[in-house]
């Protein structure tokens, strides 16, 4: 900490506390900063791609996840470093505008801050270094827009959009069954799209999970799935063509919100308050039974006698569904939600085609599938696995690709992937590097060299040499100038990214580049870190 | 550079100096007054909050020796006030006015200063963008006010900088939404906008009232009057025409189900800043009953649409008539980084409302601060006495300006200073707008290169810092109260009262001092 003295050698004291901070300057600061963040990027680097392997992850409370996705495990891992947080962020916001690529991103930031510290080695001002960067991150892009292809898709067609979801997928714990799953993710993002806004609200793809089954049992239900049972275990447990009613009343005598108090001072009048309530209940079953509803599904709970009065009545009826759920339901199924019984009638009701009660194995868990919705705006993915481990990866793989197909939707441009983009940009930015004098020229090859850590990396994790394997691939991209060729890290034999159908969307790789190269300059301008001690 | 400031508070990024002031947590009494010379500087013109920093330290440290030597510290405060006036009359003179320019050719050029302002920034990549971005958003303001709190800044995580938007009109967060929400419709073509102030819950109308009944059938009729009234609310904000209704107080579930029935969007809990920005952009007037709804206090714009926004999603009122407001949205990879580009753009927002008031520019990178020097030392020659030696140390220290800007940069900043020397004393005048070229090394005409600051930035920069310069100056005893120097103070504001207390001379000065300079 900077201390000044007067001359009797007293020191001042100029900060509070300041004995107690901890203090780094100049070069040391960036330096210890890069070490941070590329102590971070390296635990990911081994999960990069389709044969990536995953992190067991130990909460506090003994809760175990297993993942290789990269935005989780850094969440998992609780970093406790500033710069470290950074990195975090880095990837969670990869996660929270693309949704794909978050181990990509940290790797090549971690590259990037690799290569710098080399740079400064050589004596250049890390302000130069981040120029640097941000020219050659401009090249980059531009490259990437040279390359990209259009897929052409429509809501007959969707096998494009298969095809890349399937890449993402590929690297995942479902890997093996990519095809399907991608297909469900597809079918589900379509299902909700708006496709002339090119807007896609991910808060109607439900997707819910149980545990037991397959991972091939997974399946897409075209309507909602909920977690409750009807209300009585005597009630029919499957319906075909209901009406639904939708109620957020409970099915009691309505109290005003004013406080009130019912004086009772004869016999009589308490036999007319009994009776007044039992009308009640009477009352709003018949109210529903005359609008014709077939399925009641109320958002509160009710009470023994009502029920039993709806079980007389023969009308099934579901209880305690959460606000989430009845407006979802009521999207899927055209249903009006009615707040009391007075305004039930026939146009407020929804259809469905099927609703079903399930049952899983020897548990007594019970699901109600409500599918054949005439309006296709909720959908809901069903989850089956193993264990919940497996079931949450599952989850997290499919979060992911259902946000690949939903940027297609946005944007339909693609690249190659397994490298192949990567290489480009790569050579794009040598080739611009030998164009620029100065310090720059350094930092914008140093970007080019980072950005091959990606293929690098995927090439280790495959098993396959990596230096033989990039350097190979980089020269036939050289020499025929053909940006499709990347690693081959199924070993199918061919390096043709377009026949091995590996793809991935522009907007999620110019954003990995975007923000690599914001991180590192953030980075790289700290030169003064003060935090108490007690941090170290 | 930035500097990472890690607190109890958490963790802040910045290179602007006030920021890094604030958190510094300074307590020393004379490096206390430097704190409020930035904070002062950040208040009055938002901009230059470092170099008036690094020029009152550069003023005391060339006043050091001649104290040391046993000059009497007031004859160097004359002095030193004396350069300082000089220096700003010289300045003004130099000022170049943009007052007669076009409308357009004045956007550009304010355009100019907010990419001078965001160059040091962490946004420097992106500055011509951010500076379009700003001087878009300040001209929607009224020029009349120029209020700042008519530009909303937004943060989503998440996404480019690039990916940063201007909305002319306004933008918030989806507010918390009741079922049936979804069922709403989310986009409109010239909407028509209810602004309330008014709870449309079933509630309690009396919070203290109590109901007897003695006859039971009666409770249905108690149970009706309640549900009648929240109804008869609903029913006249739709008989208004409104399909958009906002409220700054919740909307509950049945008023959501009630307007997704009648195809209206409705959003309760709209915080009372964005709501405020709302009815200045669309001409709504807030009302606080549904009696009564006038045409004439509904509000419209151009189009309206829930979008999605990074993991958000947004509810934008786009392309507003009366559009008073501007919402910029920011995105960025981490929180510190939209938080820094945040503090960026305000900088930068604060230059251009004041260059759009005071249409005068000096030329930047140093240029100035160099032609003020020359001036001065030559204008010291004048003076026979000691004047003439405080009058250069003050020329001298002005310098610092282009020297830190070269050692930041990375370059050699005493070959940079001897070449600016150079030029500024050539005597035909042709020299006087050369500053240093951080893109180079070298020297150029930032006048010429567009590297512009509002004239009163640097006016008040040079005041501030030689006012601190004079008033640390002028103190020869500090008295200090045991107690500030207790590490565990009970509390910050206790050791800080403590302190104004007993060392008031110091403090007490420096306070009425702000004041005086805010002239």
């Amino acid at each position: 900490m900077s201390l000044a003295f007067d001359e009797y050698g007293r020191p001042f004291i100029i900060l509070r506390e300041q004995e107690r901070k901890s203090r780094v300057k100049g070069i040391e600061a960036v330096k210890a900063s890069i070490m941070a963040a590329k102590s971070v990027a390296r635990t990911l680097r081994s999960s990069l791609g389709p044969k990536g392997m995953d992190k067991m992850l130990q909460s506090p409370d003994g809760d175990v996840t297993i993942t290789n996705d990269g935005a989780t495990i850094l969440e998992m891992m609780d970093v406790e470093n500033q710069i470290g947080k950074l990195m975090v962020e880095l990837s969670k916001s990869q996660d929270h505008e693309i949704g794909d690529g978050t181990t990509g991103v940290v790797v090549l930031a971690g590259a990037l801050l690799e290569h710098a510290e080399s740079l400064l080695d050589m004596g250049m001002h890390p302000l130069r270094i981040a120029e640097g960067y941000e020219m050659a991150c401009k090249v980059a892009t531009e490259n990437l827009d040279n390359i990209k292809t259009r897929f052409e898709f429509s809501k007959e067609d969707i096998e494009p959009l298969v095809k890349t979801c399937m890449t993402t997928l590929s690297s995942k714990v479902v890997g093996r069954l990519k095809r399907q799953m991608a297909e469900i993710c597809v079918k589900a993002v379509l299902a909700v799209a708006d496709l002339e806004r090119r807007d896609v609200n991910l808060d109607l793809i439900k997707v819910e999970g149980k545990v037991g089954g397959k991972m091939e049992d997974t399946r897409l239900v075209e309507g909602i799935v909920i977690d409750k049972e009807f209300s009585h275990p005597q009630m029919p447990k499957e319906l075909r063509d209901v009406k639904v009613a939708i109620l957020t009343c409970p099915f009691e005598p309505p109290k005003p919100k004013t406080k009130h108090k019912v004086d009772i001072d004869t016999v009589e009048k308490f036999e007319a308050l009994r009776d007044a309530e039992r009308s009640y209940f009477t009352d709003m079953v018949q109210r529903c039974k005359d609008s014709g509803a077939q399925l009641v599904v109320c958002q509160w709970g009710f009470d023994d006698e009502a029920n039993h009065l709806l079980m007389h009545e023969n009308l099934p009826a579901v209880r305690w569904v959460g606000g989430v759920e009845i407006e979802l339901l009521a999207m899927a199924t055209g249903a009006r939600i009615v707040p009391r019984f007075q305004e039930l009638t026939v146009d407020k009701l929804g259809h469905a085609g099927s609703v079903k009660e399930v049952g899983f194995g020897t548990t007594k868990d019970k699901m109600l599938v409500v599918e054949g919705c005439p309006n296709l705006k909720a959908v809901t993915i069903f989850v089956r696995g193993g264990n919940r481990m497996v079931l949450d990866e599952i989850k997290r793989s499919l979060h992911d690709a259902i946000c690949v197909a939903r940027n297609l939707v946005r944007d339909n441009a693609i690249v190659y992937g397994g490298g192949a983009a990567e290489i480009s940009c790569a050579l794009a930015v040598e080739e611009a590097a030998d164009k620029v004098t100065g310090v720059e020229h350094y930092a914008m090859r140093a970007f080019s060299d980072a950005l091959q850590a990606v293929p690098l990396a995927l090439a280790e994790n495959s098993g396959l040499p990596p230096i033989e394997s990039l350097t190979a691939v980089k020269k036939r991209q050289l020499e025929e100038s053909n940006p499709y060729l990347g690693i081959d890290c199924n070993d199918t034999g061919t390096n043709d990214m377009r026949e091995q159908n590996v793809f991935e969307t522009v907007i999620g790789k110019k954003q990995q580049l975007f923000l690599a190269t914001q991180v590192c300059k953030m980075i790289l301008k700290i030169d003064d870190v003060i935090k108490p001690s007690e941090f170290d | 550079m930035d500097k990472l400031i890690h607190d109890t508070k958490g963790v802040t990024i910045s290179n602007d100096g006030a920021t890094i002031m604030k958190l510094l947590d300074i307590v020393h009494p004379a490096a206390k007054s430097l704190v409020d010379v930035s904070l002062a500087q950040d208040a009055e013109v938002g901009d230059g909050t470092t170099s008036v920093v690094i020029l009152a330290g550069e003023f005391l440290k060339e006043a050091k020796p001649f104290i040391e030597e046993g000059v009497h510290p007031r004859s160097l405060i004359k002095s030193f006030r004396q350069a300082a006036v000089l220096a700003v009359q010289r300045l003004k003179d130099q000022a170049i006015s943009l007052e007669d320019k076009a409308l357009e050719e004045k956007k550009d050029l304010l355009k100019k200063c907010a990419m001078t302002t965001l160059n040091s920034k962490l946004v420097s990549g992106e500055k011509e963008f951010f500076a379009q971005m700003v001087v878009d958003a300040v001209s929607k303001l009224d020029p009349a006010t120029l209020d700042l709190k008519m530009i909303g800044i937004k943060k989503v995580q998440g996404g480019g900088l690039r990916d940063s938007f201007l909305v002319d009109g306004v933008a918030f967060k989806k507010t918390f939404s009741y079922a049936g929400f979804e069922q709403q419709p989310k986009s409109f073509v010239s909407p028509k906008i209810l602004v309330l102030n008014i709870e449309l819950e079933l509630k309690a109308e009396k919070e203290n009232a109590e109901i007897r009944l003695d006859d039971p059938a009666k409770y249905q009729s108690i149970v009706d009057a309640e549900w009648n009234i929240i109804y008869d609310k609903l029913a006249k904000c739709v008989a208004s025409g409104a399909n958009i209704v906002l409220s700054r107080l919740a909307i509950g579930d049945l008023a959501t189900q009630y307007f997704a029935d009648r195809n209206i969007f409705c959003a309760g809990r709209v915080e009372s800043g964005d709501l405020e920005r709302v009815t200045k952009a669309t001409g709504a007037k807030v009302q606080t009953t549904v009696n009564n709804l006038d045409p004439a206090v509904l509000g419209t714009c151009a189009s309206f649409e829930e979008r999605q926004v990074g993991a958000e999603r947004y509810n934008l009122f786009m392309g507003c008539p009366q559009a008073r407001t501007a919402t910029l949205v920011l995105r960025g990879g981490s929180e510190q980084f939209i938080d820094e580009a945040d503090r960026s753009l305000h900088d930068a927002i604060m230059i251009v409302r004041r260059a759009l008031k005071h249409a005068q520019v000096v030329a930047g990178g140093g240029a100035i601060e160099m032609e003020l020097s020359k001036y001065l030392a030559e204008y010291s020659l004048q003076f026979s006495n000691k004047s003439q030696l405080f009058i250069k140390a003050y020329a001298k220290a002005l310098e610092v300006i282009p020297r830190q800007l070269c050692n930041n940069a990375g370059f050699d900043a005493t070959d940079v200073l001897n070449q600016l020397r150079q030029k500024h004393a050539l005597a035909d005048g042709s020299g006087k707008n050369f500053g240093v070229d951080v893109n180079t090394g070298g020297v150029c005409d930032t006048y010429k290169s567009f590297v512009w600051e509002p004239a009163l930035v640097k006016i008040n920069a040079i005041q501030a810092a030689t006012e601190a310069a004079c008033l640390i100056l002028s103190v020869d005893e500090t008295v200090r109260n045991p107690k500030s120097e207790v590490p565990d103070a009970a509390s910050g504001a206790a050791a800080q009262a403590a302190m104004t207390g007993a060392g008031g001379r110091g403090r007490g000065r420096g306070a009425m001092r702000g004041r005086g300079m805010r002239r």
